[in-house]
Formats: structure tokens, sequence, C-alpha cells
């Protein structure tokens, strides 16, 4: 995983087209295809704060808005502020002394009255600064500050969430009235051709069901034809940088954008969440973490590198030169326990992607239609409504091949994977008999292959080499999805591979 | 190590392991670890009181250029966390040098201030009062709030430190000189 934050030149292709490096793809063990984040379905699992690390369940982080109740980021430099206490001395008042005739006899005996206040420890900020009056308990209450349109946002809100409400209640109507007409026969409990809403109506009374909402209106806002002059002293008086905010802390916090740095207030922490992925195509689990904010492990952990031999470029002949004969070095390792053989061949035409992207289409279009009619009955009556299927439309693979492959003669063996064999210095590697030309060497599970490519004839100066291959191999799948078949199977899978070799040189 | 050229105050501590080299004068109260640093040889250096040195921090006096002070005075009660390099032309009271933070020559620092960690300052230029620099692009804010002070550490270093290193002796006590006199 060395590769995780470097942009890597050897990328996969998803099934959806897009390119990736292997550490960014996962692979569904059911359709037993590689997955981009974009091919997946991301649901949230856990809503916590990263610093308390306590969960909070989705309406009490919906009613605070995504913000953590206790913990505060820093307003000048976003990092979170921690909690510092600070006894002070106060002497006794003479009023307090009245209740405890024990202590008034001790007049010297003071109160360390505690206090705590939030400081940084980055930019040493503190609470202090803009004046926060300390609290008495750690977890304090903190001052919530109004900002100026907190009315006017409020309102807004309400009156859209009035839209929305009206909107849901028509398309209902709607959506009565059709089905009604739908109907060929008559249903049981609509023997009589009439139902309770249609009594109401024949009778004069008001509906019941729809009760009608109180519209709330907004006054809208206006645009302003005049503005006040800039003041005097905007351009006499020096400006004192330091005193003024930056960008990014008054994006911190939108709702003041404060001008000057005496008015940053504490910000309450963002909250971070927990996904778990699900295949678009079979809706299985792909990724599913574990539920305790405090852990960072998975209960389904799919990641392609886990399952997908990976491909590194070792070394390449260099200088690149169009149209002439080069040599490269791959390594392959193999992450599964088996054996895996493994064929290179030819990127598959223009024609055949698009007879790929079709395939796909239509798979997902079948699914798509079957889910919807297994579940159009639940789905209408449960308020619980899946998040429909986007599906990321298939595309040609953007990067093209600037180089042309020379393909490997024949297929080769990858052995699996074996933790011990690390430690076991003695373990001879075992020696195939008959190596193929193309391996340079083997080590444990990984292989390097030495390969020949031409680049383009007509490629000039800085242009990218890219070589791409399909990578065929075989996998066992260990989770049988049919019960009766026990002993694991045995596919032969492709994933295609671009790696980018250089550009040549000047 | 002989070092000729050093004073050390009563009641300052200075670790034999540390690697100080010219005219260094260490006042009273100064706690400078081992491994650390301190190069007078272009020109002395002189310590005020409660100074702490941390583990490879680096100070040297490069005042060289005629006109800038010759002696790189550095006030009371600063402290040079692990690893710092300071090469100031002089030195205010209560600053703080954070871990791994770097102040290049020509950087004049009043007082107050802090530099955060794995922070540069270069370039010509004197830092105002309380002036904090942090974060990864050196940005600079100026502390309303008084820094608290560095006595309680300094007391636990004092009765730490003599448990494990060896220390250099005072040699040098005004009163002493005063009442020879």
């Amino acid at each position: 995983m060395a590769n995780f934050m470097v942009e890597s030149c050897v990328k996969f292709a998803c099934s959806c087209g897009i390119l990736n490096p292997l550490s960014k793809l996962y692979f569904c063990r059911h359709c037993l295809k590689i997955r981009c984040g974009f091919c997946l379905c991301h649901e949230v699992d856990v809503r916590f704060c990263s610093n308390c690390l306590e969960n909070i369940p989705s309406s009490e982080a919906r009613l605070n808005k995504s913000r953590c109740n206790s913990c505060f980021d820093c307003p000048c430099c976003h990092h979170t502020l921690s909690i510092r206490a600070t006894s002070a001395q106060v002497a006794r008042k003479s009023g307090e002394e009245t209740p405890k005739e024990g202590d008034a006899a001790d007049p010297s005996k003071v109160l360390t009255k505690k206090s705590y206040y939030l400081a940084c420890l980055a930019c040493r900020w503190s609470s202090r600064d803009v004046g926060i009056p300390d609290q008495i308990s750690a977890k304090g209450a903190w001052p919530e500050n109004e900002y100026v349109y907190q009315s006017r946002f409020q309102s807004i809100l309400e009156y859209y969430q009035n839209v929305v409400i009206q909107n849901k209640q028509e398309k209902q109507e709607m959506m009565r009235r059709k089905t009604l007409k739908a109907h060929k026969f008559p249903s049981l409990t609509d023997r009589t051709g009439l139902n309770v809403s249609m009594i109401r109506r024949q009778i004069g009374w008001p509906d019941k069901n729809t009760p009608k909402i109180t519209k709330a209106t907004v006054t809208p806002s206006k645009a302003l034809e005049k503005f006040d002059e800039l003041p005097e002293k905007m351009f006499t008086e020096k400006l004192n940088l330091r005193n003024v905010t930056t960008i990014e802390q008054r994006h911190g916090q939108p709702a003041h954008q404060p001008f000057t740095v005496n008015k940053l207030y504490p910000q309450r922490k963002n909250l971070c969440i927990k996904r778990s992925l699900r295949c678009r195509q079979c809706e299985h689990n792909v990724i599913k973490p574990e539920y305790h904010p405090g852990s960072i492990k998975y209960r389904i952990q799919l990641f392609a590198a886990y399952h997908v031999p990976d491909v590194w470029l070792v070394s390449c002949e260099k200088p690149l030169k169009a149209g002439v004969l080069c040599q490269a070095v791959l390594k392959l390792s193999n992450p599964t326990i088996h054996d895996m053989t493994i064929t290179i061949m030819d990127l598959p035409t223009q024609d055949e992607e698009y007879e790929m992207m079709e395939d796909l289409k239509k798979s997902f279009e079948k699914n798509f239609t079957s889910l919807i009619t297994s579940s159009s009955t639940a789905l209408s009556t449960s308020s619980f409504s899946r998040q429909t299927s986007i599906t990321e439309d298939p595309r040609l693979v953007s990067k093209k091949t600037t180089a042309d492959m020379k393909m490997l003669e024949s297929s080769f063996i990858l052995n699996h994977r074996d933790d011990s064999a690390e430690f076991d210095e003695l373990a001879e590697n075992p020696t195939v008999k008959d190596e193929h030309k193309f391996i340079v060497s083997r080590k444990s599970n990984k292989v390097s292959l030495k390969v020949n490519f031409t680049p383009n004839g007509d490629l000039v100066a800085g242009d990218e080499v890219i070589i791409g291959f399909t990578m065929q191999y075989t996998y066992i799948n260990t989770v049988s999805n049919t019960p009766d078949k026990k002993e694991p199977q045995q596919h032969a899978l492709t994933s295609r591979v671009y790696i980018n070799m250089g550009r040549i040189p000047e | 190590m002989d070092v000729p050229d050093l004073k050390i105050y009563p009641k300052a501590l200075v670790c034999e392991e540390s690697n100080i080299k010219g005219d260094v004068i260490v006042s009273a109260g100064c706690v400078i670890h081992p491994h650390c640093n301190i190069n007078a040889e272009n020109g002395s250096i002189i310590f005020g009181e409660n100074c702490i040195v941390e583990e490879y921090a680096t100070i040297s006096n490069k005042n060289k250029s005629p006109g800038n002070y010759e002696i790189l005075y550095i006030g009371c009660n600063n402290v040079f966390e692990v690893g710092c390099t300071v090469e100031a032309l002089k030195i205010g009271d209560k600053n703080v040098f954070e871990a791994k933070s770097i102040v290049s020559n020509e950087v004049e620092i009043s007082n107050g201030c802090i530099i955060g960690a794995g922070c540069r300052l270069e370039g010509k230029q004197t830092l105002l009062e309380n002036t904090v620099i942090y974060g990864n692009d050196c940005l600079q804010r100026e502390a309303l709030e008084k820094q608290g002070s560095q006595i309680l550490q300094i007391d636990y270093l004092r009765k730490l430190l003599p448990n494990y290193h060896h220390l250099r002796k005072s040699n040098y006590d005004p009163k002493k000189i005063r009442s020879a006199v």
C-alpha cells in the first residue's frame, strides 16, 4: 500500500470504465467484479465525534446540525480545542461565612475555585481571548452565539419545509386518484365504491386526512440599490492585518463571517461518519465497518487489494523513444491464499468495450426493474425507502494506450501468499522446472516479468507512454452463493490494467 | 569537556553532555539539557534567568555583520523546545520556540512570542510582542491572553535532571567576586 497517498502509475479500470489505483478499488465477491467508489452505494452507518468518540444517533445529529455537543474546534486554526482548568483562590466573602460557624472561626481560609476555559494547543488561542467568561463545570454551558440572520434563516427553512410537505401531499393525492382508476377489480374494503374521504366530501365536511397546511409566507429578499459609502478611515488608517480574520477563518464560521479576530468564537466540532458500501448491482455489502466509533476495524472489507493481483512497475528502460522497442520489468503479487494462473492478454477493442458497456447497462436495468417490482409494495407502505440506485454510466476508458505491448507467449502461475514464509529464511523457493523466459525472478507470492513494448511512432517529446493489457487471473471463491455447491469454485476473472511508463524526453 | 569561557551562575543547571562552544553566560535558574548545541564561537551568548534549553536545540550566534549586536542577548523565561534551531539577533523575555521550529538570522524577537512547532521564520524582521506563529503556513496572530509561566516546569526539571545526568558546576558567582574586590 505504498501508493496510497501518491499518484500511482499503475491503474486498474473499474467495470464502469473509470481508472483508479488498486488501493482505491473494491471487489464485489458476489459479482466477482472490481468496483470503484461510483459503482457502490454509500450509506451512512454511524455518526460520531472524532474527538470524544461518542456515537450520536441520526436524529440527534440532525437536531444539532451534525455537530458535537461537547467538543469545539479552534476558530483560528481549526484544531480541536482542549478544556483547561485553572484554580483561582478566592477570598471568602463575609456574607458567606454566616451559615457555618466552624469555618467562620478561621478567617484566613480561602476558597479554591476551579474554573475552565477552552484553549488551542496549536495556535494558543483561548476562549479568554474573545472575552468568553470561564465556566464553573468542565462540560460548561458555553454561550451559544446568536447570529444576525438567525430568524431570517429560520423562517426561510420553515417556508421550504412547508413547500416540501405540500408537494408531497399533492403527489400522494395524484397517486391515489391514479391508482383508483387503475384498479380493474373492486377491492374488498371498497365494495360500495365509496371511501371515507369521498363520503365526507359528499356530505360537505372537510377532508379529514389532509389537514390544511398553514401557508408560511416569507418576505422575499430585495436587492439594494444604494449602499453606504465606505467610511473615510478605511482609506486613511493603516490596516493591522493581525486583527483581520483570514478567509479560512471566516469560512469556518459561515453564519458570522467575522471581520475582526475578536469575534472568533469556538465552533462546535463537525461530526464524522462511518460509511458502509454496497454493490449497486447485487446489493451485497462490500465494506461494512464496525459500529463502535473507537474501532477502526471492518466487519466486511472487500478491498480489491485483497483479491486482485497487484501490479508494480519496477523499472523501465530509459530513455523512451517513439517507435523503438523498449523493455520494462513489472512485478505482480498474489494477495490470496490460492495459487493463481495469470494470462496477459490484449485490451478489448473499442467495439468490445462498447459491448461491455451495453451488457453492463442491461444488467443494471434488469436488476433495477426486478428490484422495483419486488419491493414496490413494501416501498409504498414503509416510510423507509432505499436509496434509489443512481448508477454511474459506464464509459470508455479515458486513457488511451500510446504504446504497443508485446503479449507474453504463455500464461504463468503466481504462487499464493504465505505469511509464514517471510519468517522462514531457509525455505527455498519452489523452483518451477521450465521457467518461462519472460520471468525475471520469483519470490514467495511475487513474480517479476520482463515485458516489451514499442511506443507509438507518432509520439512527440513530452507525450506520455501508456501501455495497457488485460490481466486474466484465476480466482477461487471460497464463499459460494449457492448452498448446494460446497466446494470452492474457480473463476477466470479479468481486469484491465494501464501503466504509465513515463514521458518521451525532450 | 572543558569550556574555558563558559560562565555558570549559581542555581543554574547545565548538563555535562550539553554541547557548548565559545563564550556563554548562563544566568541563575536556567536549565540546559544534555545534547543541546550552543554555539558562541562567533560572539558570546548570554542567557537570562530561568531559560530552558531542551535536547537537540541549537542556538548559535551569527551576529557577525557590523552594526549588529555582537552579543546574542537572550532574555528571561525563554523556552527552547526539542530540536529547534535559533539564530536570532536578539531575544526578549518569555518566548517559546516550539519543537523543530527554525528562526534564522536577521530576526529580532521581542517578548511573549511563540514560534509554533515546525514553523520557519526567515528574512529581516522584528516580531512584535505576543506574536504567535502557528500552522503549516506560519500564520501570525497576536495572543491577547498572557502565556502561563514555566516556573513549574523548571522546578520539576531541577528535581529530576540531577538524578540522571552529570552536571557542570557553577563557576561564577557575582557576589563572591564583588566581595573579593
